[in-house]
């Protein structure tokens, strides 16, 4: 119960993360490795927020805008200029990937490489059946089954989320109807950039971070879209979870250290056997939808 | 002291120019974005330095043992390679790299000697005190030999890479690169060119690996870490790939970029930030103003 309690969790935080990355890939097809520099970005700038305020909800109130305004100017200022050139997807790719390296090595610069954490002290414990639960665990299980609720709403009640959902699957037609891509396409980079502020800042909370720790955790996010399914918005979901569960097995029946062998491993399987994913419809892999 | 520092450097550049020359082989001529490079790269340094090391074997019968075993282990790459294309394909690359840099790192046990079946590795401490290359009796111990050693071997893989790409072979790569399925109509098995392309490819960056493990003497895993990937990445994508030139031209940028940085004065913790933002400053302005490279005859897709 433990073991299944804590993949829960952890599969969570990786969820809102693969949101993040889904809310681009669908509308825009960018693969958004920037995603990786923001998360590494928020809890610096959330912590230098807090010390000069000393008041946790304004650093959030500040770090969320400047994050997703980040993520805005990304789109506004590199992929946008690319797409109207008409590029490749391998050079939306790369070069995200570089304003990742660009982001990493600025933030290493002003603050330093050394592992920090946002919480001080130690942490409470809950004790829910047999099993323990951390304090800054019940916060990421309940923030993050709350977003991804707000999430769902978003999608599936709000003309916002029908609009996107329009962007994702027929881009062309939506331009013929009068709406304008371009617009669209920043408040999905907008959006992800909240996701993707609250799952860092949440993770921080919990385990602390490091300027490394971006890469790794958007690679797992992406592996979960994978898994989950890449052509849907509530696959992503199902396939965090799945890996957080396989993830917190790892733990228990082997060594922390194989996990990220295990991920990858998972990762393969699901290329070779079951390419759409657990949500997606059987396509051929290199479809692309128009 | 000046010629030192310039033999150093031009020792460098012999490594680089043979990862740069092999990846162009893969990104350039097949049209496969890989990051598993540095993977191979590593398993080079490692096989190198533990049959020398372990076994105490000379640098010639070690160095064809690293060739033969990253040309086999390519299979992990090339046998995804078959089905996937695009960011898919990009994306099992990265998996088997996320698995060879756990095996180099974990891989290890503090209490079984080096070298045996439980401590292969050495996990993150590396392997320290690699013999310096024994060629017929004859040990390389300074840096101007080495400089001989190593130019001898870049030359031989960049001839290597020269006739490949210029015989038909090479041409049926490229057929394959702009169209893979008008070149299966033609009868040209696609599929076996893959998996030739890359175990060549990965055989000729593991002897880039030997040279460096042979010439630095210690290893760790960070070798193989997905940023040394994207740093042999870039190379390539900034000096321009699908011909011969791009890639010699990337390796000199990428070498005389953090050189002139030492010029700066800046502290080195700086410096070495500074670098890594500015390869990837260049990766997006290159993605911008020149998609080709500076001198690349094709732009990636």
């Amino acid at each position: 119960m433990q073991i299944i309690l804590n993949g829960l969790i952890f599969g969570l935080s990786i969820a809102l993360l693969a949101i993040a990355f889904q809310l681009v890939y669908l509308p825009t097809r960018v693969f958004f490795m920037g995603l990786a520099g923001l998360y590494v970005l928020a809890p610096y700038a959330g912590m230098a927020i807090q010390q000069a305020f000393g008041f946790w909800p304004v650093s959030l109130l500040i770090s969320l805008p400047l994050v997703s305004g980040l993520s805005v100017l990304f789109e506004w200022a590199n992929h946008a200029p690319l797409r109207r050139k008409g590029v490749s997807d391998g050079a939306h790719l790369i070069s995200s990937l570089g304003l990742y390296i660009i982001l990493v090595q600025v933030v290493v610069m002003i603050w330093g490489n050394d592992p920090k954490t946002l919480r001080t002290g130690l942490d409470s414990a809950f004790h829910l059946g047999d099993s323990v639960l951390t304090g800054s665990q019940l916060l990421i299980l309940c923030v993050s089954t709350i977003l991804l609720i707000i999430f769902l709403m978003i999608l599936r009640v709000t003309n916002l989320g029908l609009r996107l959902r329009a962007l994702a699957n027929n881009p062309v037609q939506f331009a013929l109807y009068g709406y304008n891509i371009d617009v669209y396409r920043l408040l999905a980079f907008g959006l992800s950039g909240v996701f993707v502020t609250i799952a860092s800042l949440l993770t921080a909370y919990d385990i602390g971070y490091t300027p490394y720790t971006g890469l790794s955790a958007t690679l797992l996010a992406v592996v979960a879209v994978i898994i989950g399914g890449r052509n849907s918005f509530v696959g992503p979901i199902a396939g965090a979870l799945m890996l957080g569960m396989i993830r917190a097995q790892v733990v228990w029946h082997f060594s922390a250290r194989w996990q990220d062998a295990v991920t990858f491993i998972v990762l393969v399987l699901f290329l070779l056997i079951r390419p759409e994913g657990l949500f997606g419809q059987k396509t051929r892999i290199e479809a692309n939808i128009l | 002291m000046a010629m030192n520092y310039i033999i150093h450097l031009l020792i460098y550049f012999d490594i680089y120019v043979i990862v740069a020359l092999s990846l162009n082989l893969v990104v350039g001529y097949c049209g496969m974005l890989t990051l598993v490079h540095a993977g191979f790269y590593a398993i080079g340094g490692y096989a190198y330095a533990l049959l020398t090391l372990v076994l105490g074997w000379g640098f010639l019968p070690s160095l064809l043992t690293a060739v033969m075993l990253a040309a086999t282990l390519s299979l992990a790459v090339s046998l995804p390679a078959w089905r996937l294309k695009g960011d898919f394909f990009v994306l099992a690359t990265l998996a088997v790299q996320a698995l060879i840099f756990s095996l180099l790192y974990n891989w290890s046990d503090p209490n079984a000697p080096l070298g045996t079946w439980n401590n292969l590795t050495n996990g993150p401490f590396g392997i320290s005190g690699i013999p310096k290359p024994k060629i017929l009796g004859f040990t390389v111990t300074d840096s101007h030999s080495f400089f001989l050693l190593a130019t001898v071997l870049a030359v031989l893989c960049a001839f290597i890479v020269w006739r490949l790409t210029s015989s038909p072979w090479g041409r049926v790569l490229v057929a394959m690169r702009e169209d893979e399925l008008a070149a299966r109509n033609l009868g040209k098995n696609t599929r076996m060119l893959k998996v030739q392309a890359l175990a060549i490819a990965s055989g000729l960056v593991s002897v880039a690996g030997t040279l460096y493990a042979a010439y630095v003497g210690y290893l760790d895993p960070s070798s193989a870490s997905l940023e040394e990937s994207i740093l042999m990445l870039s190379m390539v994508i900034v000096g321009g790939v699908g011909n011969f030139r791009g890639p010699v031209i990337g390796a000199i940028v990428l070498i005389a970029v953090p050189e002139l940085l030492r010029f700066l004065d800046l502290p080195d913790a700086l410096a070495a930030n500074l670098r890594l933002a500015i390869y990837g400053l260049l990766l997006v302005l290159m993605m911008h103003f020149r998609p080709q490279g500076i001198s690349g005859k094709y732009r990636l897709s």
